[in-house]
């Protein structure tokens, strides 16, 4: 059937109008207005908002906890990048090629925290980092470390270092999943011909199965930079609320404190922005980075 | 290649997106509703001038009265009582309660669009006095308040605590009368032998039996919330050290109140339970409820908390365990114990649509047979003198013993503080506060600390 030129943008407005329509109630007012917002100083908790215009910023730049988030952020965001990436590439290729009997039990087992919502895992990790009652410091005694017990999540020094560990533990699932399917997409050709040619395990997961995977493994890294820059202020708010003394203050938990508890709407609306321009300067630099030509056979 | 990059660029829009409702949530209301409220505001002023009458007749007062109050630790048994009595006394009234554990954020949207309820009490997260003082939300009460009377004495006479001071105005009226004070367990420490501590060298060494016998660290709190220390252990130490002078400076930011002398003693003092360690090393992680938690299992032996402490907690009292309250022992031996009294107070809008009913509602409610009840309901005391709660069945034996306590000067002395702490100054001084029990910094330090962080909130 010939669709004439009318009915076609007719079809075409139905599809876009909506979505634009939504789109613009939805993401760009609520954006516009995070930015007009922190040009003034607002308890958020009443109409009174008087017009300040840069000041917020001027504060931003001089709050000493500011580097801090910034820092707490990205270190999250490096050790969530490896941590999980090389286990879940690991058992991506434990499940896939090595074929094991119990490979679907473990498929459920390991994706078991990504249905879990992240407030629990976050109560659940609280519990076991428990100083008295934990797991893990009875797991140390059991086994003689006594001297290795500490109090995680109230340490200045161990507090944000035991975040990882949580956050590590429930990314893997999805990530393995992904790479999975980009494993089985892999022809098994290519494997019979490296083995053909003398190619050991090692060296078919370095030249095969990696450079076949890539595409994959580049959405997941930048897939966890940006949930890690955006969402770990739930798993940071559950299980220290940004203590002890800011030692696990993320931007997004540092935000919410500004603006929820501190009464100051208009700051934590720009230290939204910053997380905007940081989040997106960061997306940049990995797209440059990672630029690699897709590889065929 | 540029397919690739699609991908991420939607997942940073959707990104954007919900930091931007984030943001946006709570927008100040259309200007359309100010113009809207012009005329309503007249109104106020007309009745706030006539409002010398109110309170001796029933029929003048009519229309829809909406009152917010905040479901927490002391339930809401108490509310319903006197609503329905009030409702009782004024039948012409339409009564609209919002109510829960919630409200405060579910009404949050009302204030911020200028359409408030008439009442409000103020309690709870989310809801702060000094705030809403700044934020000019709350009427001047100043007047009216001089002007009320109760069995025939005027109403301030008749309260425990005066209302907050915002530079000679009120703006609220305390109506619980809570206080934070150490809770221990009675009847452990009776079978065990060990101290009740009477004052701060007392308080070391009932820590340094229970230490030595029991092999824990006796004291905890949250770490998470370091105003539980703050405002359960600083202050009244700072108030028997400097008195209400001294309370008010530190809680005003003063310039040098935190670097002085009395206000470094008072932190040595905490240094000293640190070294000794006696103050939990987990305490950090904590939050209220585990603290709370650690404290019934007898993990610790003192905690600092509020009268609603037994309230809150009484699912997971164990057998045998039986609460007991001093205030906290942080004086110099031969002092007096000092009390800071915490006061959940009953304010009146400044945009309230039917101010009338709403004052008449505040004068309702200050009477001593509310306040017998709502002991008995909530274990709590209601900010009124000679409420005679001894020989009550119905009201638990450490409030009728705290109550006795409060009432005799030379065992407790009661400071007043002028108002809450700011949380823009509370969250800092917390901060290192935290470092401090947590041994990572000096007493000489944290007052350091607290000092910068006073200087910058006074440059706001």
């Amino acid at each position: 059937m010939v669709q004439s030129k009318k009915q076609k943008y007719l079809f075409l407005a139905f599809c876009l109008v909506p979505t634009m329509i939504m789109f613009s109630i939805f993401t760009l007012y609520p954006l516009f207005n995070g930015l007009y917002y922190s040009l003034f100083s607002w308890s958020g908790s009443s109409s009174a908002a008087e017009f300040t215009g840069l000041s917020n910023y001027v504060k931003l730049f001089n709050d000493s906890i500011i580097p801090r988030t910034i820092f707490h952020d990205y270190f999250l965001v490096v050790t969530k990048v490896f941590g999980i990436m090389i286990l879940a590439t690991f058992f991506a290729v434990a499940l896939t090629q090595l074929r094991i009997k119990e490979a679907p039990f473990y498929r459920i087992v390991f994706f078991f925290p990504n249905i879990m919502s992240v407030v629990v895992i976050g109560i659940l990790w609280s519990f076991i980092y428990n100083p008295s009652l934990g797991l893990i410091n009875s797991g140390l005694e059991l086994v003689g470390l006594d001297s290795w017990t500490r109090p995680w999540l109230g340490s200045e020094d161990w507090a944000l270092p035991s975040l990882v560990l949580p956050s590590v533990w429930a990314g893997i699932g999805l990530f393995m999943l992904m790479l999975m399917g980009g494993i089985s997409n892999v022809s098994k050709s290519y494997y019979e011909a490296a083995e053909i040619d003398g190619a050991t395990e090692w060296q078919q997961f370095w030249k095969v199965t990696l450079p076949l995977i890539w595409p994959q493994i580049k959405i997941s890294i930048l897939y966890i930079v940006i949930t890690t820059l955006n969402g770990s202020f739930i798993i940071v708010q559950v299980m220290t609320g940004g203590g002890p003394n800011n030692s696990t203050h993320v931007m997004g938990s540092y935000l919410y404190q500004q603006a929820f508890q501190q009464y100051n709407f208009g700051y934590g609306a720009t230290i939204g922005v910053m997380i905007l321009i940081l989040s997106l300067i960061t997306v940049l630099i990995m797209q440059f980075f990672m630029r690699r030509e897709k590889v065929e056979y | 290649m540029k397919k690739w990059r699609k991908g991420p660029v939607g997942l940073l829009w959707a990104a954007i997106l919900i930091l931007g409702l984030m943001l946006a949530g709570c927008a100040p209301g259309a200007s359309g509703g100010d113009e809207a409220e012009g005329g309503q505001s007249e109104d106020t002023g007309d009745t706030s001038d006539g409002g010398d009458d109110s309170g001796d007749s029933s029929g003048e007062i009519s229309g829809e009265l909406e009152i917010q109050y905040f479901v927490g630790g002391y339930g809401d048994s108490w509310w319903k009582e006197v609503i329905g009595d009030f409702q009782e006394e004024y039948p012409d009234v339409t009564i609209t309660e919002h109510a829960g554990p919630n409200i405060n954020e579910e009404m949050r949207s009302r204030w911020v669009s200028d359409d408030p309820p008439d009442v409000v009490y103020i309690d709870g997260a989310g809801s702060s006095e000094t705030q809403m003082v700044e934020d000019g939300q709350l009427m001047n009460l100043t007047d009216w308040v001089n002007e009320m009377e109760v069995d025939g004495s005027p109403l301030l006479d008749n309260l425990i605590v005066e209302p907050a001071d915002y530079d000679g105005d009120i703006y609220s009226l305390p109506l619980v009368f809570d206080t934070w004070g150490t809770w221990y367990d009675r009847a452990w420490f009776e079978e065990e032998g060990f101290e009740v501590p009477e004052n701060f060298d007392s308080f070391m060494d009932s820590m340094a039996t229970i230490n030595d016998k029991e092999g824990i660290a006796p004291f905890v709190t949250t770490g998470q919330y370091p105003y539980y220390f703050l405002r359960g252990m600083l202050y009244p130490a700072f108030a028997a050290a400097g008195g209400e002078e001294l309370l008010a400076s530190v809680i005003d930011g003063e310039e040098g109140a935190w670097t002085s002398e009395p206000v470094l003693e008072v932190m040595k003092k905490v240094e000293k339970m640190q070294e000794a360690g006696y103050i939990d090393p987990g305490f950090g992680a904590l939050n209220h409820t585990q603290s709370q938690m650690n404290f019934l299992l007898h993990d610790n032996a003192f905690i600092p908390v509020g009268f609603w402490l037994p309230n809150e907690m009484a699912n997971d009292v164990p057998d045998g365990f039986e609460f007991g309250f001093i205030p906290s022992p942080m004086q110099d031996a031969g002092d007096p114990f000092a009390i800071v009294p915490d006061l959940r107070p009953l304010a009146i809008a400044e945009k309230a649509e039917n101010p009338e009913a709403a004052k008449a509602f505040v004068e309702f409610v200050y009477n001593r047979e509310y306040a017998t009840l709502f002991s008995e309901h909530t274990g709590a005391i209601m900010n009124m003198t000679n409420v005679d709660l001894t020989g009550n069945e119905n009201v638990p034996p450490y409030l009728t013993e705290a109550n006795e306590m409060i009432n005799d000067p030379e065992q407790v002395q009661i400071y007043n503080k002028p108002h809450p702490m700011s949380s823009d100054l509370e969250t800092p001084i917390g901060d290192a506060l935290t470092s401090l029990m947590l041994g990572n910094i000096t007493a000489e330090e944290f007052v350091e600390k607290a000092e910068a962080a006073a200087a910058e909130y006074r440059g706001e």
